[in-house]
């Protein structure tokens, strides 16, 4: 037969193969012959290859559809008893029957492989709600896509707030907007009641309930004009939870009056849900409130209008119009904004993103990198389930080939695995359905910080979706080899092999499928071991305080009631000392923002002498308000001169001290004291006079900053947090302590009661959350490997025992049999490490933006995970090839 | 009831006798003077259909041993192909008959 001939009819072949597989059995031999034919035909016709074989081919797909159509028709119409082919249903159910029979011969088999795998499934559909929840979807808000974040960008701020006069000017410049409103939350005291309370409140303008889409259950929302400078009414707006907690769904709440801030504003309406916590995910997600207030009332001296910037945006893009429209729109608005104003800082923009990025932006990375990996454990388990269905298979195959000899359908085998594979997966599925949602309850309870776990996951068709696709997945992964492999028997070996098991056969197959289960474990552990470097790098980071025994709490004064610096100044220092006479308490002061509280300001300075390049943003500097004992207090080392006195008070001049960082960046020999440098927000230059070490204040990871303090009790503010070292565990003085306050104002609220310690440790919640995590699931993975190793290799093992005890006959030592084993498992071992240590680095570029003090690349963590799976492997190969080196030829070859 | 052209070119190959695939598109090419020239899918499409009507069916019987190609299935014409043949010949009698009283035949 010429080569062209035999290639034709692969051709043949190949084309038929994409036939439904009844007409296949039913003509698709003669169909091969008839193409076969018609080509030789137009080849003897003096057609050329292509000419020959490209009829064929156009005939075949013009063909191919409409049987299929027609086969699946045919399914449809129930077969006739009498028909002399069973259907494919019957089949079906006869495979299903006999994947059963064998469950119940071996149920450990059919156990093992299922819960491997609903571990698999049940990990990803906790992941993957997560994901589904915080990432895909939408906010809850009416057309949310439409909805943007308008921020004001500087060289220092990539996400900065508005002004008044900026929101004014895009309101009356844009084309692209249906509307853009203005907001700040801030809590706001609640007095007038039995115990004062502190709510989250929302100052917002007009428009900012137009952007959102919200309205109102009952009463009405205020007006732009309502919420503006000029016109301003003492109005509030209670979200639905709070009206059933203050008012207990009385609709007589509309018409009230609450005394929040001291003053009375009147409740006019109640806000529809969705600002229901539960609805979104938890604290800190994008707008959190109890109640809304026109931005007008917000406290500040001279009015919104002269603050600043000061507030955030949320807009909606009008219909049609997206980010990149608005963004282009806006862009042009804040050059002219800049090119109009001389006191605008220099290279201010306006940056626009969609909301929904601003709220999910930090926690994508670690969702992202965890929902891989728990893919990587899922693929590793039906590596596993794969082989234990190929190695069954195997030991079938002689019954196999007799059957494919006999005249069955040589993809009936075939077809039985992958009805096995199925009932797997669906039942793996249902298992691991159950699972995760079990899984996301203890997540829950977790409630990692930075990483926004809603505290209801909702449970809806993407995930179900999720969930069916992930088993079909299962169940393709894990039929495909063992599939593959018996789809097409060599009859003639297999049965030439006589009684023995053919050795070697599927040898290849196994060694891929172990190849890529310890290749994707050494990615895994390397990943984790990435983060768990990265964690105790963050860990370790210096933060310039002693963080034990520190007890914290907030307040703020009312502005309406503590209306002259003296009277702020005298309650703090009443309340000070009141705390100071607690037992127990060590020493006190007050600071207006806590360490790694979140809250903190900044401020720029120019030093005596000196001009700032631009002197419309001069260099800034983190700024503290502390009262004297600070310093004592934190365990922040005092570097040189003094610490603030209670004689430094608004009679004397203005004094500051400044951190490590700012005196050696300020001046030369960072001599600091006696030296004086203005700030916009003060009058007159500031004198230095001691200089402390550097601390951290937002993160731990934060790069160190110019920082100054000033004394409190010369810049009375109405918002501080007191922190009191302890000689006891800190949260044992919080009756005391609320009391000392109460008793200097009944009406003071407080809240934010923790230790500083657990703030310090709540910042890094996220890399430990993902290290633990990560951490289980490369020892998941790991165990399953170990497993599938062990399995594997046992397997060969056993088969080769013919071989091996020929070889012990003819005298290879055991030695070698075992070396020779082991020697096997080392190869593809080293090829897996190759694989695995490029894929860990890869993830590792995914995991980049969670990872501290470490690269993607780190030899410590790379070479680690190589070692642990080199042992692993080792350990699992190794008790195996003991096995085969302590064969007996005797009872092996007296085996046939 | 109208059959598709091409299946009762099928039946009409099949008629005289029992013949493999690739025989019955060299008939039917050769009923059609070279009119027709089928291609294997199209056939083999039509087969399966005809075969799952039952309208023809794998012959056991095989020819002469020495134009027997062994690996070869034959089909035959079952008792139902034959009557669906005959009732579309019987049709397209009339309508011939229909054409030739409008005149419509160049030949009588």
């Amino acid at each position: 037969m010429p080569d062209f001939e035999k290639s034709d009819r692969r051709f043949a072949w190949a084309l038929v193969w994409l036939y439904p597989p009844s007409f296949r059995r039913d003509v698709g031999l003669g169909l091969v012959d008839a193409m076969e034919d018609r080509m030789r035909a137009r080849r003897e016709g003096g057609a050329s290859s292509i000419g020959a074989r490209l009829p064929a081919a156009v005939d075949a797909f013009t063909n191919i559809p409409g049987e299929w159509i027609d086969a699946f028709q045919r399914r449809n119409v129930r077969a006739t008893p009498d028909t002399k082919d069973r259907s494919m249903a019957d089949k079906l159910m006869q495979d299903v029957r006999y994947a059963l029979r064998l469950w119940r011969r071996r149920p450990g088999f059919a156990l093992v492989a299922i819960l491997t795998l609903a571990i698999g499934v049940g990990a990803n559909t906790a992941m993957f709600s997560i994901v589904n929840a915080v990432l895909l979807r939408p906010l809850p808000y009416s057309n949310a896509d439409r909805l943007i974040s308008v921020w004001a960008r500087t060289s220092q701020f990539p996400r900065g707030l508005l002004s008044y006069n900026e929101y004014q000017e895009i309101r009356k410049q844009n084309g692209s907007l249906d509307s853009i409103g203005l907001w700040l939350g801030q809590s706001v005291n609640l007095t007038g009641v039995n115990e004062p309370q502190r709510l989250i409140g929302v100052f917002a303008s007009g428009t900012f309930f137009e952007a959102l889409g919200l309205r109102a259950e009952r009463g009405r929302l205020y007006t732009e004009e309502e919420s503006g400078p000029g016109a301003v009414k003492q109005v509030v707006v209670i979200t639905h939870s709070l009206w059933r907690q203050r008012f207990n769904e009385d609709p007589s709440a509309i018409g009230s009056t609450m005394v929040l801030n001291g003053l009375p504003l009147t409740v006019i309406g109640v806000l529809q849900p969705p600002f229901d916590a539960n609805e979104v995910p938890g604290d800190g997600y994008f707008i959190n409130g109890d109640l809304f207030m026109p931005l007008a009332l917000w406290p500040v001296p001279h009015g919104i209008a002269n603050a600043g910037p000061f507030a955030l945006s949320i807009a909606r893009v009008k219909s049609g119009a997206d980010v990149v429209t608005a963004a282009a729109d806006l862009d042009v608005i804040g050059k002219r904004l800049l090119a109009a104003d001389p006191k605008v800082q220099q290279g201010r923009t306006l940056f626009v993103e969609a909301a929904h990025d601003t709220v999910v932006g930090t926690s994508k990375p670690a969702l992202l990198l965890l929902l891989a990996s728990v893919g990587v454990v899922l693929l590793i388990a039906c590596v596993n389930v794969s082989h234990l269905l190929l190695a069954r298979a195997m030991d079938r195959q002689k019954e196999i080939a007799l059957r494919a000899a006999l005249g069955a359908s040589r993809s009936a085998v075939a077809r039985q695995l992958i009805v096995e594979a199925a009932l797997m997966a669906a039942a793996a599925a249902a298992l691991g359905f159950g699972l995760g949602r079990w899984a996301l309850r203890g997540l829950t309870v977790l409630q990692p910080p930075s990483v926004p776990i809603p505290t209801n996951v909702p449970l809806d068709w993407t995930v179900l979706l999720f969930t069916g696709g992930v088993a079909i997945a299962v169940a393709t992964l894990c039929a495909l080899a063992p599939a593959l492999k018996t789809a097409r028997p060599d009859i003639s070996r297999v049965l030439a092999a006589g009684a023995r098991r053919a050795s070697g056969t599927g040898r290849r197959t196994r060694d891929v499928l172990m190849v890529v289960e310890m290749a994707m474990s050494v990615a895994l552990v390397a990943v984790s071991a990435l983060l768990i470097q990265s964690l105790l790098a963050v860990q370790n980071v210096p933060i310039g305080f002693d963080k034990t025994n520190v007890f914290t709490l907030q307040f703020r004064l009312p502005q309406t009631k503590y209306t002259k610096p003296e009277d702020i100044a005298l309650f703090f220092r009443n309340a000070i000392e009141k705390v100071r006479a607690i037992p127990g308490v060590e020493s006190a002061a007050l600071v207006r923002a806590v360490p790694f509280s979140g809250n903190g300001g900044n401020v720029g300075y120019v030093l005596e002498g000196t001009t700032p390049a631009d002197p419309n943003s001069p260099p800034q500097a983190r700024v503290h308000f502390i009262t004297p004992d600070y310093f004592k207090t934190l365990r922040i080392p005092l570097l040189k001169g003094r610490d603030f006195t209670d004689r430094d008070d608004l009679q004397t001049p203005l004094v500051a001290i400044v951190n490590e960082t700012f005196a050696k960046r300020g001046f030369s020999g960072g001599d600091a004291i006696g030296k004086r440098f203005t700030t916009p927000q003060t009058q007159g230059p500031v004198t230095i006079i001691g200089v402390v070490g550097d601390t951290k204040h937002y993160t731990a990871t934060e790069p160190a900053v110019p920082q100054i303090y000033v004394a409190h009790y010369q810049v009375p503010l109405i918002f501080s947090s007191l922190v009191a070292r302890t000689n006891l565990p800190p949260l044992t003085i919080t009756d005391q302590v609320r009391r000392a306050i109460w008793s200097v104002d009944k009406d003071q609220p407080v809240w934010s009661i923790y230790s500083l310690e657990t703030a310090v440790d709540r910042t890094q919640g996220q890399s430990k959350f993902l290290a633990l995590l990560l951490g289980i699931f490369a020892a998941v993975a790991l165990l399953l490997a170990a497993v599938g190793i062990y399995g594997v290799t046992s397997y060969g093992v056993a088969q080769r025992t013919h071989e091996i005890g020929i070889r012990i006959a003819l005298g290879a030592s055991s030695d070698r049999v075992l070396g020779d084993v082991v020697g096997r498992g080392v190869r593809l071992m080293l090829i897996a490490v190759a694989i695995g240590v490029a894929g860990a680095i890869g993830i590792g570029r995914l995991a980049a933006a969670v990872l501290f003090g470490v690269t993607p690349s780190d030899p410590t963590a790379l070479a680690g995970a190589a070692a642990v799976l080199a042992f692993v492997a080792l350990s699992a190969t190794y008790l195996p090839a003991r096995r085969a080196a302590r064969v007996d030829p005797v009872v092996a070859l007296a085996e046939e | 009831m109208s059959l598709r052209s091409i299946e009762f070119h099928v039946l009409l190959a099949l008629a005289g006798e029992e013949r493999h695939g690739y025989a019955i598109l060299q008939e039917v090419t050769q009923l059609t003077d070279g009119e027709i020239e089928l291609e294997p899918g199209t056939l083999y499409r039509a087969l399966h259909r005809m075969l799952k009507d039952g309208w023809i069916a794998e012959s056991s019987r095989r020819p002469a041993a020495d134009l027997d190609d062994e690996r070869r299935k034959y089909y035959r014409l079952t008792p139902l192909g034959r009557r669906v043949a005959s009732a579309e010949a019987d049709r397209l009698l009339r309508l011939v008959a229909i054409a030739r009283s409008h005149r419509l035949l160049s030949r009588a």
